[in-house]
């Protein structure tokens, strides 16, 4: 079936399908699609890709009224389940958390930052199925963590989560996916800092082999705040991590970092593409990768300097262990600097496990194996040792653990 | 015999490089092999410690009554032996404390030896240390990272010290030293050596000889012991250098 067949066909489950703007927008996305049929060796978001599977998908879509927001009665922290893309409203004094709506339809595109051609992107602005909004209210500290459930086989969700951080509030947000249904969640997250907010955004990622996961986000910073990202990816399944950051105002930060491990067949996309569109601002991209067996990877980091975006600083780096012969990772770092007071760096370093590393630390009598563990722990033991949340930092090392049991 | 090198002939890449190479150490005994650049004293060491990338040709190695060849890299270390390397390897990440507690444990486990506790290792590793004149603040840090050049052969020689080996082989171990860190190091092999345990030095100059006493000296020429004799060869390399025995 066709992109246009399926839209059509599934139309009325499809939010804001009345809106004649929206209507028309997506009109031109079946038209990129129609017309785009589909150029692989140059569109970064379709390598390593089985496309059949994301294009010609049959959408099923079930509204659950299982979504809950939990108070925990701890101060300044909330647990939320999202059920199927969906969350159940909920206000106080410190957040507020609704639907979103027509407005937030197309709220990230004014800067160009993600390109028309990413297709999950646009899929995810066609079939757009679920979603929530959270604001968190002036100068408030909270923390939130939102588990994401899937219920059902065969599910098709497209998400679309608003974050607005006001003026002079700080969010830590942590994030899992651990799903393990035959399913695909295409989840876009847009995230606005408002002037000195924060906000530490974790991404745990678990999900089983036939479970797949496409997650976009577009932060937006304003001056003195800063957005950092943490993408923790265990999963046995396909994950696309795709995150794109401006930074439009003056003393701003954004930091994407991210760390899979991979193993079998899987494979994951990465992407981190920083927009500097004001001076003084700082980015860092760091992307880490094992792979074991004959899993694949690809890692596409971009730092974008506007001519007016001086005093910048930006720098980009990405390292991957190669554990097997059949792994593959491919690392694109790319620079475009249009002012000429910057400071910025890019490096990438792929390879096996270092020999010369393991002969020495064997040579003080320990084994192949707990060389090689060892070894691939310290790979990111900067990584793991900046986590400051003793919950977080349990859960990764267990999941860290349980991926190193299988490494022969 | 403690270690037993017979006709031990080895290749790397299609080069030969250990030519039928005998050697014979006895417990307790320190000997020392000078050599000129590339005579394979490096390579001896290596295969000595099961280094992977050399082939062997011919000739066979016991240690301690066990068939050298059969036993892999670390039980080779669990057993006794102990290379201190020419180029100790940078591991940032990998803690030296916890790194050198498991690798002593390894062997106790190996010897059906209780293992030694956090704190019983502690005090062990920060005494030895000490007695090195290595900071405590350096036991904070990764293996070798950021060390100078002298530093990491202090921190091999800890490492020594801490595992106690049977069989300590010391690779160049007095290269890119200055004359202090020369003494520590010397004076911390020296506290070393017992009755029970053997040393094979290689170097190339007689300097660390003067603080290490071997019994017995070997010149290694082209990949094999061209001579042995007392120290009474290092003085002779030092006046003559290695010409006459090429």
């Amino acid at each position: 079936m066709s992109i246009q067949d399926n839209y059509l066909k599934n139309k009325k489950n499809i939010f804001f399908s009345e809106n004649k703007d929206i209507q028309s927008h997506r009109e031109k996305l079946i038209n990129i699609f129609e017309n785009n049929r589909f150029d692989k060796k140059n569109n970064e978001s379709l390598k390593n890709i089985n496309l059949k599977k994301f294009i010609d998908f049959k959408y099923r879509y079930l509204i659950s009224e299982e979504t809950s927001v939990i108070n925990n009665n701890q101060e300044n922290i909330y647990s939320i389940v999202s059920v199927n893309g969906q969350c159940s409203s909920f206000k106080d004094d410190k957040i507020e958390i609704t639907k979103i709506l027509d407005e937030d339809y197309n709220d990230f595109s004014k800067n160009n930052t993600i390109e028309n051609n990413d297709h999950f992107v646009n899929l995810n602005s066609l079939f757009l199925n679920s979603g929530f909004k959270i604001v968190i209210k002036k100068n408030n500290n909270i923390k939130i963590k939102i588990s994401n459930i899937i219920t059902d086989d065969d599910l098709t969700i497209f998400q679309k989560n608003n974050y607005i951080c006001e003026e002079g509030s700080s969010l830590n947000l942590i994030e899992e996916y651990e799903n393990k249904n035959n399913s695909i969640s295409n989840i876009l997250n847009v995230i606005k800092l408002e002037k000195n907010s924060q906000l530490n955004h974790f991404l745990i990622q678990d999900n089983s082999p036939n479970h797949n996961l496409i997650i976009t986000s577009h932060s937006s910073c304003k001056k003195d705040s800063t957005y950092t990202q943490k993408v923790y990816n265990f999963s046995e399944g396909y994950v696309r991590n795709f995150h794109y950051s401006e930074l439009i105002e003056a003393n701003s930060e954004a930091d994407l970092q991210g760390i899979f491990f991979l193993k079998d067949n899987n494979t994951t996309n990465n992407k981190t593409f920083v927009k500097h569109l004001a001076e003084d601002c700082k980015s860092n991209q760091v992307y880490k990768g094992i792979l074991n067996d004959r899993s694949k990877a690809t890692y596409f980091s971009n730092t974008h300097v506007d001519q007016v975006a001086q005093k910048t600083e930006g720098y980009q780096l990405s390292k991957g262990i190669l554990l097997s012969d059949n792994a593959s990772y491919f690392s694109k770092p790319e620079l475009k600097i249009y002012a000429d007071d910057v400071k910025c760096s890019h490096g990438s370093t792929i390879g096996p496990i270092d020999e010369n590393a393991i002969f020495y630390l064997r040579s003080r009598g320990m084994s192949k194996i707990a060389a090689t563990k060892i070894l691939i722990s310290s790979f990111i033991n900067e990584e793991l040792s900046s986590i400051d949340n003793e919950q977080m930092s349990e859960i990764i090392q267990k999941k860290l653990v349980r991926y190193l049991s299988k490494v022969k | 015999m403690f270690l037993e090198i017979k006709d031990l002939s080895v290749k790397i890449e299609n080069k030969n490089i250990l030519k039928g190479l005998n050697l014979n150490i006895n417990k307790g005994e320190v000997h020392a092999i000078m050599g000129p650049n590339g005579s394979g004293k490096s390579t001896l060491a290596n295969v000595l410690a099961g280094k992977e990338d050399y082939e062997i040709i011919n000739g066979r190695i016991n240690f301690k009554e066990n068939d050298l060849f059969d036993l892999n890299i670390e039980e080779r270390a669990q057993e006794g032996m102990f290379l201190a390397f020419q180029y100790p390897v940078e591991i940032p990440g990998v803690n030296i404390t916890p790194f050198l507690h498991s690798a002593i444990n390894s062997k106790r486990k190996r010897m059906n030896e209780e293992e030694i506790d956090n704190l019983s290792f502690a005090k062990l590793l920060k005494s030895k240390a000490s007695d090195l004149g290595i900071n405590i603040d350096m036991l904070k840090r990764s293996v070798n990272t950021g060390f100078s050049g002298g530093e990491k052969k202090r921190y091999e020689i800890l490492q020594m010290s801490i595992l106690n080996p049977d069989l300590a082989i010391l690779d160049e171990t007095d290269s890119g030293l200055d004359i202090d860190a020369l003494k520590i190091v010397t004076d911390g092999v020296n506290k070393l050596k017992t009755k029970d345990n053997s040393f094979l030095i290689i170097t190339h100059y007689q300097k660390l000889l003067d603080y290490i006493k071997p019994d017995y000296v070997h010149v290694m020429v082209n990949g094999s012991i061209v001579k042995s004799g007392g120290s009474e060869i290092a003085a002779e390399i030092e006046k003559d250098g290695f010409q006459k025995f090429q």
